[in-house]
Parts: C-alpha cells; structure tokens; sequence
C-alpha cells in the first residue's frame, strides 16, 4: 500500500464529503464513515513495512517526502481508528445541527493532517501537514461560537508562538545543512556541537511542549477541550494533542539520538531531567485543579493535560522503561479520554447539552451504556489494575523507583491518588446518587453512540488485561531508538527486579468474584426495591433535594482552594492585557489623523528650538 | 503446593480478621468497663446476616459488594504472610498500592446506586482521608522500595529475615515512625473513624446495606483490618518466618491501635486532614531525604 494513495484518500474524501453534504446529509454522513474506514484498512495493512517516497520535487528547491516505520505507524493507527469512532459517533450527534457539512470537511481534513505529520519524511511537509492541522482545529474549537470564540483564539496564538519556535529550528537546521530530510538530518546532527543540539532540542520542544500542552504552556487546553463539540473534543484530546508527544519523540530520539540528547547540559540541569521534572509538575498541579472544576468536560481537560505529565515524564526519564511507557500511555490515554468525551457527549446528547456535574445525576438505571462507558473509563485514568492505564503508569513507576527517583515517583503516584478523587465526583455526579426529577424519562443513547463506547470499553479491558499486544510493537520502537529490548510476554514483562503479570492478576480476580459471588447466592435473593426508597435513621429522603453533588469533598476544598489558581493562565491574561493597553496607547499617538502628525512635527522642532536657545549645544 | 497455599491464605486471613473484629470489641468493653460480648460474636452475626432478608437498589449495587470483597481477597494473595505468598511475582507493592484501590471503589459505586445522601458523604469522607493518608503512605513505601531497590514486597521481606527489622534499620527510623502515626488513618479506627461516623451519617457508606450485604460488608471490614496490619509487619517488622510468629506480630500492633481507639475521640475531617498533612508528612520527607543522602 502506497504512502501517497492514503493521503489522497484522506484529503479528497474530506473534500468529497464536503461536496455530498451539498446533495444529501445522509450520502455525507455514509460517505465519511466509508472514507475513515477505508484509511483505518490502509494503514494497518502498512503494518512492519519501512519506505520512504519522494512525491514532489519543487518546493523551494526542496524534495517533500513520505516514509514510515514503526513509530509512524503506531501513532497512524491510533488516529485513523479513534478518528473512525468519533465519526461514527458524531452521526447521531450532529443530527439536526447546523453547519454539518463544514464540521465532516474538518474533522476529516484534521484526520488526514495527523496522518499526513506523522508519515512525514521531511520537516517542510512535517511543517505543513502541522499547520493545516493547527487551523482546522482553530475552526472546530470555535465551531460553537460565543465563548468558543475565544477558546479557539487562545489556542491559536498559543499554536502561532509554537509553530515560530518549529520555524525558527527548522531555518537553523536549514542554514547548517542544507537539508531537511529527518532521516539525513539524524545522522549529519550527531557530530554538531552540544550548545547547538541543546539549542535545536529547546526550540523544538517548546513547540511540542505547546501543543502538548506541558506546564507552563498549558493554559490554552482547558477551555478549548469544554468549548469544542464533543465528538471533536474526543479527538482533540485523544490524538491530535498528542501530536505533541510524536514531536518529542521525533526531535528527542529519532533526530539528536537518544545517546545524544539523554546527555545535553550541566549536571543537574540536563535537558532531559527539566523536561521530567516539567512534567512531574504538569501531572501534580492540574490534577488537582480538576478536582475543583464543576463542569463535566473542564474537569477531564485538567486531566488531559496531566495526564500529558505523565508520557513526558516517560520518555524524558530515558530509560527504556521510561520511553515504553511514555509511548504507551500516550495510546492507552488516547483509548480512555476519547472513551470518556463520547460518554459525557452521550449524557449531553439526551439532557440538552447538560454538562454541570451539580444539575446531573443517578443516570445509571437510564443510560448504562454510557455509565460503563464512563466507569471503565475512569478505571483506565486512574490505573486500576487490569486496565490499560495500569500497565503504563506501572511501567514509568518502576523505572522510576529502581533509577532512584522517588521524587518524580512521588508526583507520579500523588497525582494517580488527586485523579481518584475528581474521577469519582465526575462518576457519581452524573450516574450515581439521586436521579433528578426532570430527567425521569431519559431515553438510552442511540445504537451509533453506543457503539464506539463498547468498543472502547473492550479495548480498555484487552489492554488491560494482555499488555503484551501494543507493547510489542512498543518495544520494536524502542529498540529503534537504540534502547535495549525489554522482556515482552503477551501479559506484562518479565524481569528480575520485580516483574508485571496481568494474566495472574486477571485470574485472581476472576476466582476471588466468582467465589464471592457464590457466598452470596448462599443467602436468601434480595427484594428489588427503588432507587429512592432509602435508609435515613427515620427521617425520609426527600427525592430531588439531597443529591449530594455540590462541593462534593468540601472541607477539602477549604483547605486547597487558595494555593489552586492557574496562576500561569492569569499571568499570560496579563500579559494580553497589557499588549492591549499598550497597543491602545500607541493607537492614541499614531490617530491616522493629519492634523495631529502636523501639531506632534511642530511639537518636535519646538522642543529642538527651545533645546538650542536656553543650552545652544549644536 | 501452590493451589494450597491460595486457598490457605485468603482462608487464614478471613480467620484473622474475624478474631481481630470480635477480640476488639472485647478489649473495648473491658477499657469501658463492660463485660463485653463472647469473642465469636463477628461470626454469630455472620451466620445470622446471612439468613435475613435483603433489598436490593439494582445491578451494580450487588456487582459492587462482590467486586470490593474480591478485591480484599485477591489483595492478601500479593501479601507474605510469613513464609507463604502465592502471587509473589506478578508485580509487587504497586499492584498492591492498586488492588488497595478496588474495595473501596467497589464499596462506592454499590452505595452510589442508591440514592441515599448519607452514602455519598460517606464516600467523599472516605476519599478524602484516603488521600490526606496517602500522601505520607506513599512517601514512606517509596523509601523503603529505594533503600532496598526493589519493587517486589517479598523480596523487601526476605532482606528485612536476612538483616534486621527495617523499623530498627536506623536510616528507616523515621519512615517507620510516620507509618506508625497514620496507621489509625489507613486501618479507619478513631481518632479517623469519620468514614462510618454513626452518629453523624448514619454509617455512611454502610447505610442501605442489610442482610447478605451487611454479611459481605463486614467480612470485608475483616479483611481490611488484617490488610492493614499485616502490611506494616511486613514492612516495618521483618515480616516472619512462618504463619505463627507473623500473627503474633499482628496482634501486638492490633491491640496497640486499639488503645488509641479506646482513648481518643472522633476528629473532624479537615482535623483529620490537616494532622495527617503536617506532623507525618515532614516526618517521612526526612526520611526519604536522609536515604537519598545515604545512597549518593
């Protein structure tokens, strides 16, 4: 299968769906769900291939080329098929919404731009790929206006700044050696100076780091994931975020070379140690900053971004360990948030785009579908054993531990415990508790909802539980980064200094619920009675008066709400603030108005009169 | 031997815990001084839970029970319990920092079906003093993985049989000290008794609980009694050769927690919260720093 087929599948299928929106909403509709599948087919059939193509010569004199290999291919995959889900979630979704066609056209066309950046052999098709992305972004993000508007205005600055830092490296790159080819690039780099390598590395991870939303350029994440449509949501958190990742991985280990970069500056203060230690900080502080947070897709955005800690912390720890778990958290995180966004877009769907965790409630017996989206989906963000976020984190745990770390193994695991508790309050404030009374007659989601969320709900529990699948391909990348090979098995990784075994797990539990499950038929069967039909000491419970949602852990609120304030997000609104009155005042000087350029002229010579005739200096 | 020892283990720790629960209450009544009940009372109510009737609020109200006594049970698989450990390799104290997770969060999502306020504030007090304990938990386990450089628990052990007890290894002195002080908080004995809080919330999360469940609820406590403990033994006092000598270690700590039961009153949760955050906290910091220093 040919790299330069796929991508023109990709963008003329957007194009074409674009175009049978015009003629019928249904033709558009089973067209994109054709065109995603068609590019899911494409790229696995890639998979274990290497080639590189060159598909056009003339850009500046400079050839565009495509290629692939296994890291490549592990991120394609994971974009072409969460993207497939997100589409055929959105059928329902966007039913009777207006502007369908122009939101099929870009979450198409973003699709395709994830394919095309990660396929890219160059920094130049690398560069534009970025940018058709970072626009058609701009464009879904503000897709619902009012406050989306700014959203997406923060994220496109902020996107603007990054892609000046990727300019500016790659016009460096270009000056020294006159090419941008990466795999060529990779090996001419190795003889640079560190300065220089340490220079390209800042500048390039400073765009990764936006996109990717690390701390302290995290701050434009929050309200564009609330903003966004759901369905887009999902994808923006899933993969198109973690674009970002792929760039770390590219500018870290597949350009300056892990023997290299693992190395860069003094002592103490290597590259690679900040850049853990930046996102040991990007996993502690936003996770409990969504503890706070009230609103349903504000509080899982926090945890994309710290989340996002937590595969930066991997790969940058560089130990094979590390880098493996980094990569694979990156998927396994991808499975769970896109899981989580379609479940809260699910309940939003039926209770008319209700996402205030306080105004929801006991919607389990009404939408089980969606709260086994949803618990599932919390159990893979927060690691519980036998999902798949367990088998990451647990990987970047140990390396930690063993490496002599116990710091940055600290903020890991205090940021798993902060992710409990604002994950349980999102869960039980929207299926657990008291069902209120205007949402009696929920009806369940629609078999194209329900769809994506029981496959992601599957594939949670098979990473879960075998591991051992994505890992292999994990470990191949990893021994291409020139990383010694880790000990696989299908169910975890075999080692001598503690080892991972999923399938005793699985099995474990497996016996001990059947077991318990047996004590329990022992005794007499239980009355079903009703939800609301309660235990309260002799008092009733009023129904639809004491859901317990508001403030859910409030004398803890009362101990950490002070020091929890984005305080860098409040800074950079300063900032803007600033650049605004500062532009105002020169606005005030430069009026556009002739008179006042003629008075501030004689102004002038005035004062240089004045000036000669009381100290004459010329 | 090994299906043996799977089935012994879980088996012996239930018998532990149940003796726990039924000797704590005598030991309380005789500090009131009451007569108290006989000790095998934990069991009489078992037995007579079982044969009441039960009401059930739905799916996940049954799934969620089962779910989090399984979990207690697959959790004391992972721990030695002197010379026996059936899952010693299947990735040490952070799947037992993780299983940790699975009875509450069993407990929680049961609870939650119903619709009861009293449950929901149980489970958020719960949470919270989780995390107010967590936070020197966590940094004292990370120092005893690092200064024995290893993540498996049965290994942590067999260094402690080969060498001396890590409580009395002096650059472990003070992680000890702090695992000491918040061992009321992780086993939920007063002063941190403010998950259940009878007089407050009516049980919390125990509150729609009655027949079977009520059963399965308290061979839970059981159970998480004997976790609690029987994880510091092994931690902090060498854990032991044998079956025997470890449940007397676990006794000696048992009755020591009761004292500070017996003796002190409820705290209130930001109370709770607060001392867990100031007093251990700094303690275990210091600990972890000093065997940072040691190994450079």
């Amino acid at each position: 299968m040919s790299l330069d087929l796929l991508l023109i599948v990709a963008f003329s299928g957007a194009l074409l769906t674009y175009v049978f929106g015009k003629i019928s909403s249904k033709m558009r509709n089973a067209f994109g769900v054709v065109v995603s599948l068609a590019l899911v087919v494409m790229v696995a059939l890639l998979y274990g291939q290497t080639e590189e193509k060159i598909f056009y010569f003339g850009f500046l004199n400079l050839p565009l080329i495509l290629r692939t290999n296994m890291l490549a291919w592990f991120f394609a995959i994971s974009v072409s098929a969460l993207g497939l889900l997100c589409i055929v979630f959105s059928l329902s979704y966007m039913k009777g919404r207006e502007r369908g066609d122009f939101y099929y056209l870009m979450m198409l066309l973003i699709n395709g731009a994830m394919l095309g950046i990660v396929f890219s052999g160059d920094l130049v098709s690398f560069f534009i790929f970025w940018e058709v992305m970072s626009w058609s972004t701009f464009l879904l993000i503000s897709y619902n206006r009012g406050k989306a508007l700014f959203a997406g205005m923060k994220y496109i600055i902020m996107s603007i700044l990054g892609s000046v830092a990727m300019l500016i490296g790659m016009l460096s790159l270009y000056a020294t050696y006159d090419t941008l080819n990466i795999v060529t690039l990779s090996t001419l780099i190795s003889s640079a100076s560190s300065g220089y390598l340490l220079f390209l590395s800042i500048i390039f991870c400073i765009a990764f780091a936006i996109k990717n939303a690390v701390m302290p350029l995290h701050t434009w994440l929050p309200e564009a994931y609330a903003e966004a449509p759901s369905p887009f949501t999902a994808v923006l958190s899933g993969m198109l975020t973690r674009m970002g990742m792929y760039g770390f991985l590219l500018i870290m280990y597949v350009m300056v070379g892990a023997a290299r970069v693992l190395n860069l500056g003094p002592g103490l203060f290597k590259f690679n140690y900040i850049l853990a230690w930046l996102g040991a900080v990007t996993i502690v502080i936003p996770t409990f900053i969504a503890m706070l947070q009230n609103d349903a897709k504000m509080l899982l955005a926090w945890h994309g971004i710290g989340q996002g800690g937590y595969m930066v912390l991997g790969i940058a720890f560089g130990t094979s360990l590390g880098v493996a778990g980094g990569i694979f958290h990156t998927l396994n995180h991808a499975i769970y948030i896109v899981l989580l966004f379609l479940s809260v877009a699910a309940v939003q769907y039926r209770t008319h785009g209700e996402r205030d965790l306080n105004s929801l409630g006991g919607l389990i017996k009404k939408m089980p579908i969606a709260f086994i989206g949803g618990l599932l989906g919390i159990s893979g963000l927060i690691g519980v054993p036998l999902t798949n976020g367990f088998a990451s984190k647990w990987l970047i745990y140990k390396t930690l531990i063993l490496e002599g770390s116990p710091f940055l193994a600290f903020a890991a695991l205090i940021g798993t415990w902060g992710t409990i508790l604002s994950v349980f309050k999102f869960l039980h404030n929207m299926f657990l508790g008291q069902l209120p009374e205007k949402y009696q007659d929920v009806k369940k989601s629609p078999f194209s909802m329900q769809l994506p969320i029981i496959i992601l709900s599957f594939a949670i529990l098979l990473f879960g539980i075998l591991p051992g699948i994505p890992l292999k391909v994990i470990n191949a990348i990893g021994v291409s980064f020139g990383f010694e090979s880790l000990n696989v098995t299908f169910w975890g990784i075999a080692s001598d200094t503690g080892a991972l075994n999923t399938i005793n797990i699985f099995a474990a539990v497996l016996v001990g619920c059947l077991v318990v499950a047996l004590l329990f038929k022992i005794g007499p069967k239980a009355t079903p009675i009703a939800q609301d039909d309660n235990y309260a000491a002799g008092a009733p419970v009023p129904k639809d008066k004491y859901h317990y949602t508001v403030d859910f852990y409030n004398p803890l609120y009362r101990m950490i709400t002070p020091y929890l304030k984005d305080f860098i997000d409040a800074f950079y609104m300063k900032l803007a603030g600033w650049t605004q009155s500062l532009s105002n005042g020169v606005r005030r000087i430069y009026t556009g108005y002739v008179g006042h350029y003629v008075m501030y002229i004689v102004l002038f010579l005035a004062s240089l009169i004045f000036i000669q005739l009381k100290w004459s200096p010329w | 031997m090994h299906v043996v020892e799977i089935i012994v283990s879980p088996l012996l720790a239930l018998i532990i815990g149940i003796f726990f629960l039924g000797l704590s209450r005598k030991i309380m009544a005789r500090i009131h001084w009451r007569y108290g009940p006989p000790i095998t009372q934990p069991v009489i109510d078992v037995i007579r839970l079982f044969s009441q009737k039960a009401f059930s609020h739905g799916m996940m109200f049954n799934l969620g029970i089962i779910l989090s006594l399984a979990g207690s049970f697959v959790l004391i698989l992972f721990l030695p319990m002197g010379n026996i450990c059936p899952l010693s390799n299947s990735g040490g104290m952070l799947v037992i920092l993780y299983v940790m997770l699975l009875a509450p969060l069993g407990i929680a999502l049961s609870g939650g079906e119903a619709a009861n306020p009293n449950v929901s504030i149980g489970i958020s007090r719960k949470l919270i003093i989780a995390l107010g304990y967590e936070v020197p938990l966590l940094l004292v386990l990370l120092t005893i993985m690092t200064r024995y450089h290893t993540i498996s628990i049965v290994e942590i052990v067999r260094i402690q049989q080969n060498t001396t007890w890590a409580l009395l290894d002096l650059p472990l002195l003070l992680s000890g000290i702090a695992y000491i002080l918040i061992l009321p908080a992780i086993l939920g004995v007063r002063p941190f008794e403010i998950v259940q809080a009878p007089q407050e919330i009516s049980s919390g999360p125990m509150a729609e609980y009655g027949g079977p469940f009520l059963a399965l609820a308290t061979i839970q406590h059981a159970l998480s009694l004997f976790i609690g403990i029987a994880l510091f033994v092994n931690l902090f006092l060498g854990g032991a050769g044998n079956p025997f000598t470890f449940f007397l270690k676990m006794l000696v700590v048992f009755i020591l927690v009761l004292f500070i039961n017996a003796a002190l009153p409820r705290l209130r949760v930001e109370q709770a919260v607060k001392y867990l955050w100031r007093w251990p906290t700094l303690i275990s910091l210091a600990g972890m720093i000093i065997i940072l220093i040691i190994r450079r």
